[in-house]
């Protein structure tokens, strides 16, 4: 049964010869490592084949040299011949599954982990210019189009296409007259299988895109409930609905009848094929060209000759669907990385100044999000980075952490370049908190213990005391062996902030960049990750994107950015006094929230 | 959903039986279609035989070329019968398919709010989608197991007739071929389901490597994550070489089990030809007979482990189609009176219960306790209060989206319980907190309530609301496409097509649920004046936290713990309550200074 739409191999998806054949080649030097087993399956293949074709030849001896000629001994020969043939097949049967199922999963393996590691070797900037969706989707849906061919189709495949092969050089052989006749029917059957898998092609590809709009459809309805009933729109909702439907329907009854033509083409060149045998095979045994025997034999050997065209047509999709996802995986491999440790790469030192010196930068090498940025974080020192959406504070902490390479200028810490430092090192030293507390599947434990690799519960305890939540965590039904699930769905938004500043904490960094939360917390986890994040910043050098106007207002230093450059920068109350950008954003909040209080006195306050 | 009532699997047998039986005609021609297709298929090893012996042996060249034609005719009614069904089989299962699948639809879309709070979007779309196809699969092998059963017993007893010993030989290691297929199909089934949800594993972990990929590369977590990746690789490895072994030991006996029968028939049959009891060609069928036995064998082995998952698929299908909606229109319902838009809260108390079979603890107390509230036709009234304090229940028994516990909830006079469920829902028009837009035009989003409203209405609509001066200049203008794939619009634009499609629909009664919370607060000045104009001569609920909206209603009220504490003006409050003060000051203090 062929599930909806699953074989289907668009297009552009399909590989050229030349594209093929480098698939392929590479495929082989993947398996290199597995090289003796891959010869060994190759051999117990052929055995097994040439084992699966001897019955039949036992059959026409026993007929021929035993029945026709009355030789007892012959035709228990053939009967103990066929025996052994049929164990030995069973035998080597299952050794090939095994091999070939063992080598394929090996090969999958270490390409999701090759895959995966190249992944995470990759920069930022490959990261902003992929979806997530479409990178994830290379390690799910086409690693597993590779994993079902490997599980049910590959084996198959390669036993149908060599059984289909040698038992037509088995009938040839055995009548080269009677193999003619026989096989004239199989131009139609293969034109028909080649038409059939073409349309049936096409058909899936409908099937699949329907699907996906009645699924969409009720996804939407589902998501949407509230606002149908809200409006009492149930009925129209429902049309819509059953409009998709129906389309799905008759796409899968247009792949039906595409299948429904095809198998009796299959049928009848089979039973047609019988008949041509057994007619003239017959008239073949008058003339005294071949035996009984033979004819019998030919009529064993019907179906090894129609099943494996029939298993091989629908087969042919998975396997150029599994071709046209080795070759997306092999294209993303080839992506250089951008963002490398420096072969001879120092490590940043203990302490020292972060200085952005002339830094320019753009995410996509046209459009110039910062430029000539010049800015002297000192050791210890509270900096407040300020302005409107999109001026580039995000992007100017995230180059202090070299999630980024400027494009102009450098920035160095202690000194040292961050792109000639080392990665641990630089990791170590400086620690961007995110604004959303992300978090991973596990536990609480673990999550925090992503701060630092190799942490056990007890620097991970250690760390969430300092940052005084200890005791909260303890008190989850599991303790910090609660499962986080679904992204911390469980948690609220303020408590996923808390485990991400105990991460902070954990990797202890002289260097803590943090990106402010801009949506408003529940009033109980507000105070306490404000809390956290005050004790988190004593004693280092931090940088802060600031959202709120009490946390500009805390810090030593307030710099604004705005389109890209840095246009004042002081303290909150020298910049209050110079009535410049800050003073205006300043102005422009306060005269937000209070409605009838005039802007000036705010700020001469 | 785990957490509903358990239906026993006899509802999932008597959701298929319905299935198939609205379908009974297509069945009928199937069924035909299959046998037609046995009786041919059956023939072509004796037509075989009768041309072996009678035309080949017998060497007789008119006789070999009649059954030769025999052969071929009868070919050409199995080809075309087994087209049939084929056809008719899917044919059956698909229309059985979108059916159910219309069903569940439209049942999903009475089912009341309670039910959706509880139920995961995604198991209902797993009912919808791999349910759904695993009903579809098994329908589809019904009629053509119907077939192939008769063909299995068709070819015994033509074998038993011919030869009874013989046929003994032959058949007794067929049966294993059943047993091995079915045991092969319910052993591998467990473990194919482990390694989807060890591929799950592996999907979890790139995907959260991927999306944090802030935090892995900041925190230099690769190690940690690959550590990760290869413990769900390998346990994919483990599972799918399992699988591999699974197949490995079964698959070839496939093979080898009628081999032994073919080896039977060679060495007993053909001493049996020797001793003159049995001819060549008879010989020679019977083997036929054998091959031909093997494919229906090992599908009727599958498809009773099959069946038992259609009906564990349609056993979940039925028990979500078995839920009652909770809230419906009563058999006398009434109709709205005419009226200005009074609404009355009388001793109105109500809990969030627990979904069926659900634990007490985390629902049943109660949210809103003899609540008494009234608001005049026209008035705007705020409601304000901390997380928790029932405001938003408030606004959500209004339109009976839940029904209340006690009390009564009265529009215009009359208890909206008695009103027509859609009369109310169209009276009552609510702005919800989190801003739904569907996939469509903006135009369709706003004339939601209304598909057939003319363009101007949904200008007048977009203008009120503060939408039109944007959407105009728009290259698509009111065409364009919003939602999940669309043109993206910022919170406040969503929160206007939102305000739009309620005013399109002219309710009696407007509630405004947190309707401005995703508006940046800097662009918050330019929703309100469209929210003061909307507002003007309607009632109004509003639920807001931020000052300057709950200074735009007529009234105040600040609710705790489903109680009303204090209530007044704006200003008025302010000058008396310290709770107030408290609320306002608290969500001030965690605004944002700038974006």
């Amino acid at each position: 049964m062929m599930a909806w739409g699953s074989g289907a191999v668009r297009d552009e998806e399909k590989l050229s010869s030349t594209q093929a054949r480098q698939v392929v080649r590479r495929s082989v030097r993947m398996l290199r490592p597995y090289r003796r087993q891959v010869v060994v399956a190759l051999v117990v293949l052929l055995v097994y084949t040439l084992a699966m074709l001897a019955g039949p030849l036992m059959v026409r001896l026993g007929i021929d040299r035993g029945l026709r000629v009355h030789d007892g001994a012959v035709l228990n020969a053939a009967v103990i011949g066929y025996l052994v043939a049929a164990i030995v097949a069973v035998v080597l049967g299952r050794t090939q599954i095994r091999l070939i199922t063992r080598v394929g999963e090996s090969f999958l393996r270490d390409l999701r982990v090759r895959v995966f590691d190249h992944l995470q070797a990759m920069g930022m900037t490959f990261f902003d210019s992929q979806p997530a969706g479409r990178l994830v989707s290379r390690m799910t849906s086409d690693v597993d189009a590779l994993q079902t061919l490997v599980q049910q189709g590959l084996v198959m495949f390669i036993q149908n296409a060599l059984l289909f092969v040698a038992t037509i050089i088995v009938l040839v052989v055995l009548s080269p007259v009677l193999a003619a006749v026989c096989l004239a029917s199989m131009p139609v059957v293969v034109v028909a299988s080649v038409r059939f898998r073409r349309d049936s092609n096409v058909a899936y590809l409908t099937v699949r895109d329907r699907v996906g709009q009645t699924l969409s459809t009720l996804q939407e309805s589902l998501s949407g409930i509230r606002v149908v009933q809200a409006f009492a729109r149930e009925e129209s909702q429902n049309e819509v609905f059953v409009s998709h439907n129906r389309a799905q329907l008759d796409a899968n009854l247009r792949a039906v009848r595409i299948s429904a033509r095809y198998f009796p083409v299959i049928e009848l060149a089979g039973i047609g094929t019988m008949a041509i045998i057994v007619g003239v095979g017959g008239v073949l045994v008058h003339d005294n060209f071949i035996t009984v025997g033979t004819v019998a034999a030919f009529a064993l050997y019907l179906t090894n000759l129609f099943e494996p065209i029939q298993q091989l047509s629908q087969l042919f999709n998975t396997v150029q669907q599994a071709g046209a996802a080795l070759k997306k995986l092999f294209d993303l491999i080839d992506i250089p990385s951008d963002l490398i440790e420096r072969p001879g790469a120092v490590d940043l030192p203990p302490n020292g100044e972060l200085v952005v010196d002339d830094v320019g930068f753009s995410y996509d090498g046209r459009s110039r999000v910062l430029g000539d940025v010049s800015l002297t974080v000192r050791e210890g020192e509270r900096l407040a980075l300020v302005g409107p959406t999109g001026a580039g504070k995000s992007t100017l902490a995230k180059l202090m952490a070299r999630m980024y390479d400027p494009a102009e200028g450098c920035i160095t810490y202690g000194g040292v370049d961050l792109r000639d430092a080392t990665f641990a090192s630089l990791r170590h030293r400086i620690v961007v908190v995110p604004q959303e507390g992300f978090l991973f599947d596990g536990t609480i434990l673990e999550n925090v213990a992503i701060g630092r690799r190799g942490a056990d519960e007890q620097e991970v305890r250690r760390a969430l005391r300092l940052i005084g939540v200890e005791e909260r965590f303890l008190a989850l039904p599991e303790g910090l062996s609660t499962p986080v699930r679904e992204r911390g769905s469980r948690l609220s938004a303020g408590e996923r902030q808390l485990v991400s500043l105990a991460r902070a904490a954990l990797a202890n960094p002289a260097v803590l960049v943090l990106d402010e939360a801009t949506s408003s917390l529940d009033p109980g986890t507000e105070a306490a990750v404000e809390r956290a994040m005050a004790t988190l910043m004593q004693g280092r050098t931090v940088v802060v994107i600031a959202h709120r106007l009490s946390t500009a207002e805390r810090a030593d230093r307030v710099a604004v950015v705005d389109h890209g450059e840095l246009v004042e920068e002081g303290t909150h109350d020298q910049l209050l006094v110079e009535r410049g950008r800050y003073a205006a954003l300043f102005a422009s909040w306060a005269g937000e929230h209070h409605g009838h209080v005039p802007s000036d006195s705010v700020v001469s306050s | 959903m785990s957490a509903r009532r358990e239906r026993p699997p006899r509802a999932g047998w008597q959701l298929l039986a319905t299935a198939v039986k609205e379908q009974r005609s297509w069945v009928a021609l199937g069924v035909t279609a299959g046998l037609f297709w046995t009786a041919a298929k059956v023939a072509v090893p004796t037509l075989a035989q009768l041309a072996i012996d009678q035309g080949i042996i017998s060497r007789d060249d008119r006789a070999l070329l009649e059954w030769s034609l025999a052969i071929l005719a009868v070919g050409i009614v199995s080809a075309v019968c087994t087209g049939l069904r084929r056809f008719y089989a899917f044919a059956i299962s698909y229309r059985a398919e979108t059916d159910l699948r219309d069903r569940l639809f439209a049942h999903l879309q009475r089912l009341h709010f309670a039910f959706h709070d509880h139920a995961q979007t995604g198991q209902l779309m797993a009912r919808a989608a791999t349910d759904l196809l695993q009903v579809q699969s098994f329908l589809t092998l019904i009629p053509i197991t119907i077939g192939n059963a008769l063909t299995v017993v068709a070819v015994i007893v033509i074998l038993f007739v011919s030869n009874a010993g013989l046929a003994a030989l032959a058949l007794v290691a067929l049966p294993l071929i059943n047993i091995v297929a079915k045991r092969f199909a319910s052993n591998i089934h467990p473990v194919s389901l482990e390694l989807q949800q060890q591929l799950a594993g592996v999907a979890s972990v790139v995907e959260e490597t991927v999306v944090g990929v802030r935090v892995v590369k900041g925190f230099g977590a690769e190690p940690i994550q690959e550590g990760k990746l290869r413990a769900w690789v390998d346990r994919v490895f483990d599972r799918a070489v399992l699988l591999g072994r699974m197949r490995a030991s079964f698959m070839p006996l496939l093979d080898f089990l009628p081999a032994m029968g073919l080896v039977a028939v060679l060495w007993y049959g053909g001493h049996q030809v020797l001793s003159g009891h049995l001819s060549v060609g008879e010989l020679v069928a019977f083997m036929t007979y054998i091959l031909m036995l093997i494919a229906p064998l090992r599908m009727l082995g599958m498809i009773i482990a099959m069946a038992q998952r259609a009906v564990a698929s349609a056993t979940r299908i039925d028990e979500v189609l078995a839920t009652h909606p909770a809230i419906v229109d009563r058999t006398d319902g009434q109709t709205l009176p005419a009226g200005h838009g009074e609404l009355r809260f009388e001793r109105v108390s109500f809990a969030y219960l627990p979904p069926e079979g659900g634990e007490l603890s985390d629902a049943g107390m109660p949210v809103l306790d003899g609540l008494d509230l009234v608001v005049r036709p026209g008035e705007a009234v705020a409601l304000v209060g901390a997380t928790g304090s029932g405001k938003t229940t408030v606004a959500r028994l209004i339109p009976r989206f839940y029904e209340v516990l006690g009390g009564r909830i009265t529009i215009d006079g009359v208890s909206v319980q008695d009103l027509r469920l859609r009369e109310l829902r169209r009276a009552v028009g609510i702005v919800f907190e989190d801003t739904f837009l569907f996939s469509d035009s903006i135009r369709n989003n706003i004339a939601f309530a209304d598909p057939d409203a003319p363009q101007d209405a949904v200008e007048w609509a977009a203008r009120r609301a503060g939408l039109h001066d944007f959407v105009a200049v728009l290259p698509d203008g009111y065409d364009t496409v919003v939602g999940e794939q669309g043109f993206a619009l910022s919170g406040g634009q969503r929160q206007r097509v939102a305000l739009a499609r309620a005013i399109l629909a002219d309710p009696r009664i407007l509630i405004l649920d947190d309707a401005t919370s995703s508006v940046d607060p800097t662009k918050e000045h330019e929703i309100r004046e469209a929210l003061a104009a909307v507002m003007k001569g309607r009632t109004t609920i509003v639920i807001a936290h931020r000052p300057a909206t709950v200074a735009l209603a007529d009234r105040v009220v600040l609710l705790d713990h489903g109680r009303i504490v204090a209530e007044g003006t704006h200003t008025e409050l302010l000058a008396t309550s310290e709770r107030y003060r408290a609320l306002l000051a608290q969500q001030e203090e965690g605004e944002v200074l700038a974006r």
